[in-house]
């Protein structure tokens, strides 16, 4: 490009020849070397961190196992058991199954929480001071959350307890505790935040102003919320439950506290295939759940345009 | 784009869907206009005081007056709006627009729409959906509220913008979808709060005329707050002049400009003398006050009331103020030797900020006379002016 003899002209934009442009692409390039700098140190971690995990993962599921872990020889075998897994299969469309759910609830319950937080409470300090106390289960580790829920819902615990003596039941509840609905309350409250976090930060970059012109030119409460509102929270809802839908399909440790023996997860079979020692066998299993949660995200992407709304 | 004003205008005057809530009157041009009776609005301050935002405010505004609340910030002039939009509960008083009482109405059940400082514009809605949304909130057909909101957009000459969203627009091109917003939904009232604060100045000369055009031409009742004098003016038939939370005059851009009622109002306005004093002599047709400054002061006219003794402050304005340099007599009535301080070039007028004794002094006088003004801060002059240009002030 450069060095032709071609006359130098501002008009002839994209064909740097003289100096000027020489200099004014030397700092073309120069931005762009800023810019990867500071690119790197983000890219380095997620390469070294997620990407390379990943596709380390993705090729121990084409290699063979052995009795101390795996051998580089190639094979389709570990596919083609958990293919061939009604197991698997019915677990996945368990977790699935639950994930929803969670994501649902979530959303139900979480939404007037930041509705609250980012409409209704006026000051910012105010804002801040609800949003932590929101925050307050992080404070502990969640496996300490999650084995709470025994005393709480156990046969003998305090829910039945409570229920026992105000009369509403005879006899303990079975199902709360040890079942799959313990397994969705105990996702529920331990990812709702998740769902929260984003919601509340949509909601907060919500002009108020607009909400008052909406009533103004007519609306009342509930077109207010139809028309202004959810369109621009729409991203928080896609992120939220982008979030929780993940945690969810991979979580094993909520449902090995409070789904006893009865309830399984993908999350769990992986789990119990590393233990063990049946690495390839795992890494199969994780693949396809990957690519399951994979298609998942790609499916609520589509509800919104992100990269528009953000 | 008159054609296209009038077309909106002639449907504003014909259109068979009037919004729900507009009451059993058919044309908002003949009912009996806006009162507001002893509108009362207090707050719960941060330590839980007691604030009184407004305070038991009278007022009654006509169909197709343009009235501005003019105040310094905190005055309760947006406090008032608010509460004619229904933003705000009154803790006490009345709003009636057309006999009917507003109090209680949530503002989407009010024939009432604001423009809001800034701009308050559905930032996901195009410009069109944003003007089509009042209408569509009232049930109006997909058509018709497409017909009415591309002619409220031709109005504010905006047609070409209708699929853009209004991050894509200019402050001033925002303004106007603000207008054409609520234009569209055909108000008995339109309130405006602030709506040139956000806008650079020369963008806000331009749109105060606009806002002026508008209203005369759609002849519907404009109520605008500002905390710009110039811009009360310049807009007004009426100003409402808040201070306090209570109205301190009310009176057209002229009065308000050149006879103040009170000290509060004078000083407000800018560009005026004040001067406390009692009364030392009456006669027949003048009084002569005695100005805490050693300035004597003679007021035209008998000032029934006004008795030798009583204490009395009046206002004289910069424009009425005289400036001559051949004649430095000192003492004597209404008029005074001083030094000039700054001398402020304005383009059309030339502003002499006076100093005498301690006391400052404002006087206006023509650009004509720059030259002979300019670089003379410290030059001694005869400030001095007549007593018809004496205003008395309430206290």
């Amino acid at each position: 490009m450069s060095g032709s003899s071609a006359p130098e002209s501002a008009a002839t934009a994209g064909v740097p020849l003289g100096l000027g442009s020489r200099i004014g692409g030397f700092l073309r390039r120069r931005r762009g070397l800023v810019t990867a700098a500071w690119a790197a140190p983000g890219t380095l971690w997620l390469l070294f961190f997620l990407v390379a995990p990943v596709i380390f993962i993705v090729l121990v599921g084409f290699w063979e196992r052995t009795i101390t872990g795996f051998d580089e020889s190639w094979t389709l075998d570990n596919f083609r058991s958990v293919f061939g897994s009604d197991v698997y299969w019915d677990t996945l469309r368990q977790s699935f199954q639950n994930a929803l759910i969670v994501v649902a609830a979530s959303l139900v319950l979480g939404f007037p929480v930041a509705y609250f937080l980012a409409i209704e409470v006026e000051s910012l300090r105010n804002q801040i001071a609800f949003f932590i106390i929101a925050l307050a289960p992080f404070w502990t580790s969640f496996l300490i959350r999650a084995v709470a829920w025994v005393p709480m819902m156990g046969r003998e615990g305090a829910l039945n307890r409570g229920l026992m003596d105000l009369g509403v039941i005879d006899k303990p509840l079975d199902f709360l505790l040890f079942s799959n609905f313990a397994v969705i309350v105990g996702m529920l409250q331990l990812y709702i935040l998740f769902m929260v976090a984003p919601l509340f930060f949509m909601l907060a970059q919500i002009d108020k102003a607009s909400l008052e012109a909406a009533r103004d030119l007519g609306a009342n409460w509930f077109k207010t919320f139809r028309e202004v509102i959810l369109p621009q929270v729409a991203p928080g809802i896609v992120i939220g439950s982008i979030f929780v839908f993940v945690l969810s399909m991979g979580d094993f440790g909520t449902t090995r506290v409070l789904g006893g023996a009865t309830v399984s997860s993908v999350g769990l079979i992986v789990q119990n295939e590393v233990t063990s020692v049946q690495f390839p066998q795992a890494a199969a299993s994780a693949t396809i759940l990957v690519l399951f949660m994979m298609v998942g995200v790609f499916v609520l992407l589509r509800f919104s345009n992100l990269r528009e709304e953000l | 784009m008159t054609a296209a004003r009038d077309s909106v205008q002639n449907q504003t005057e014909g259109s068979p869907d009037t919004p729900p809530g507009e009451g059993t009157q058919p044309e908002a041009s003949k009912g009996s206009g806006l009162e507001l009776r002893g509108l009362t609005k207090v707050f719960r301050g941060r330590h839980g005081e007691q604030v009184v935002a407004v305070d038991d405010i009278d007022l009654k505004i006509e169909h197709g007056e343009y009235v501005v609340l003019l105040g310094p910030s905190g005055c309760g002039k947006t406090t008032t709006l608010r509460m004619i939009g229904g933003h705000e509960e009154p803790t006490s008083g009345e709003i009636v627009l057309d006999d009917e009482n507003l109090a209680g109405l949530p503002p989407n059940k009010r024939p009432t729409t604001t423009v809001f400082q800034h701009f308050a514009l559905f930032p996901h809605k195009t410009v069109l959906a944003n003007v089509e949304f009042g209408p569509k909130m009232h049930g109006v057909s997909k058509e018709q509220r497409h017909e009415r909101a591309v002619e409220a957009l031709d109005v504010v000459g905006l047609r070409e913008f209708a699929d853009r969203k209004p991050a894509a627009l200019s402050g001033g091109q925002q303004q106007r979808v603000a207008l054409a917003r609520v234009l569209v939904t055909e108000p008995k009232a339109l309130l405006l709060d602030e709506p040139l604060g956000d806008l650079d100045r020369l963008l806000r000369l331009k749109m105060r005329v606009e806002l002026r055009n508008l209203q005369r031409e759609t002849g519907l009742m404009f109520i605008h707050v500002t905390h710009d004098q110039e811009e009360s003016l310049s807009v007004a038939d009426r100003i409402v002049v808040m201070w306090e939370g209570r109205i301190a005059q009310i009176g057209d851009p002229l009065t308000i400009s050149t006879k103040p009622d009170t000290e509060v109002v004078a000083a407000f306005m800018g560009d005026n003398n004040i001067f406390r004093g009692t009364v030392a002599r009456r006669d027949s047709d003048y009084v002569e006050i005695e100005g805490d400054d050693k300035i004597t002061i003679r007021l035209a006219g008998e000032q029934p009331g006004l008795d030798v003794g009583a204490p009395a402050s009046v206002s004289v304005g910069a424009g009425a103020m005289k400036v001559a340099f051949d004649d430095t007599s000192s003492g004597g009535v209404n008029g005074l030797e001083c030094g000039i301080s700054t001398v402020e070039y304005l383009g059309d007028l030339v502003k002499l900020h006076l100093e005498s004794d301690g006391k400052q002094l404002l006087a206006k006088v023509g650009a004509e006379r720059y030259p002979e003004l300019v670089r003379r801060e410290g030059a001694r002059v005869r400030a001095s002016w007549s007593s018809e240009d004496v205003r008395l002030l309430r206290t």
